[in-house]
């Protein structure tokens, strides 16, 4: 896999986390409320909540990942640093999702630094 | 440039587009004077529900579009664009133009359905990167 597939890999776990999200409000919230326009507002509790949480992060790390990703590639500087850059990232981030589902501490910190530090070794080299 | 860059670039143009279409009317329900402080508090005046509703349909539209750009990022990238990516990015772009006026009259379930259009035309284009 090459950091660009990595990159479409990562699209498709957020979208899968939209999924799971969606499916535990259906059962918390009712059908009905979500097909609504929401105009009263109503909370996810447990780990529906906890997925809408890791859902805002992801949103959040698939914001700075992508650009790094595509920088590299349009810059041609890619190289074994980068692929195991985006690896590690991909790998941290399917971490952070199960253990924030599940709630589990110190774990969800680690690979949330993990999946940053990644990224962060991505623009350094495109720079 | 190809469709897909084409269509990603009117996608943008529609969240910038959706921006003014929640901004000027909460500017006139719940005053500039508010808007341009810190927000250290909740507005005095709430939100008429047809503006919220605009408000939150710009707010879903940031995640779709991160999620699009980085399939067309990707498609672009390696030089994989078909007659499917393409179909599949005026797909995206048609529902979620369609998605602002749905949301705005509060359409049930014809929202949730054009969201479910739009990620599903986005999946698409990721999954046809992969294989």
């Amino acid at each position: 896999m090459t950091e660009t597939t990595l990159l479409a890999a990562y699209g498709l776990l957020v979208m899968l986390t939209i999924l799971l999200q969606v499916l535990g409000a259906t059962r918390q919230l009712s059908m009905g409320y979500l097909m609504s326009s929401r105009d009263e507002t109503r909370t996810t509790t447990g780990m529906t909540a906890r997925l809408s949480r890791a859902l805002d992060n992801s949103v959040v790390a698939l914001a700075l990942f992508a650009p790094a990703v595509l920088l590299i590639e349009i810059m041609g500087r890619n190289n074994s640093a980068t692929l195991l850059a985006a690896q590690v990232f991909l790998l941290a981030r399917i971490i952070y999702v199960i253990v924030y589902a599940l709630g589990v501490p110190t774990i969800r910190t680690l690979a949330w630094l993990a999946g940053y530090a990644a990224t962060a070794v991505l623009y350094f080299h495109a720079l | 440039m190809s469709i897909e860059l084409t269509v990603l670039t009117l996608a943008a143009l529609l969240q910038g587009l959706q921006f003014v279409l929640y901004a000027v009317p909460a500017n006139r329900e719940i005053g500039p004077g508010y808007t341009m402080s810190a927000r250290d508090r909740e507005p005095s005046r709430a939100l008429s529900d047809r503006t919220a509703r605009l408000g939150r349909a710009m707010d879903n539209h940031f995640e779709g579009l991160i999620l699009f750009g980085i399939a067309v990022g990707v498609i672009q990238m390696s030089g994989q664009n078909t007659a499917l990516t393409a179909a599949c990015a005026w797909v995206y772009l048609i529902a979620r133009i369609l998605y602002v006026p749905a949301y705005a009259m509060g359409l049930r379930p014809h929202r949730s359905i054009i969201w479910i259009i739009g990620f599903v035309a986005t999946m698409l284009m990721l999954l046809a990167a992969l294989v």
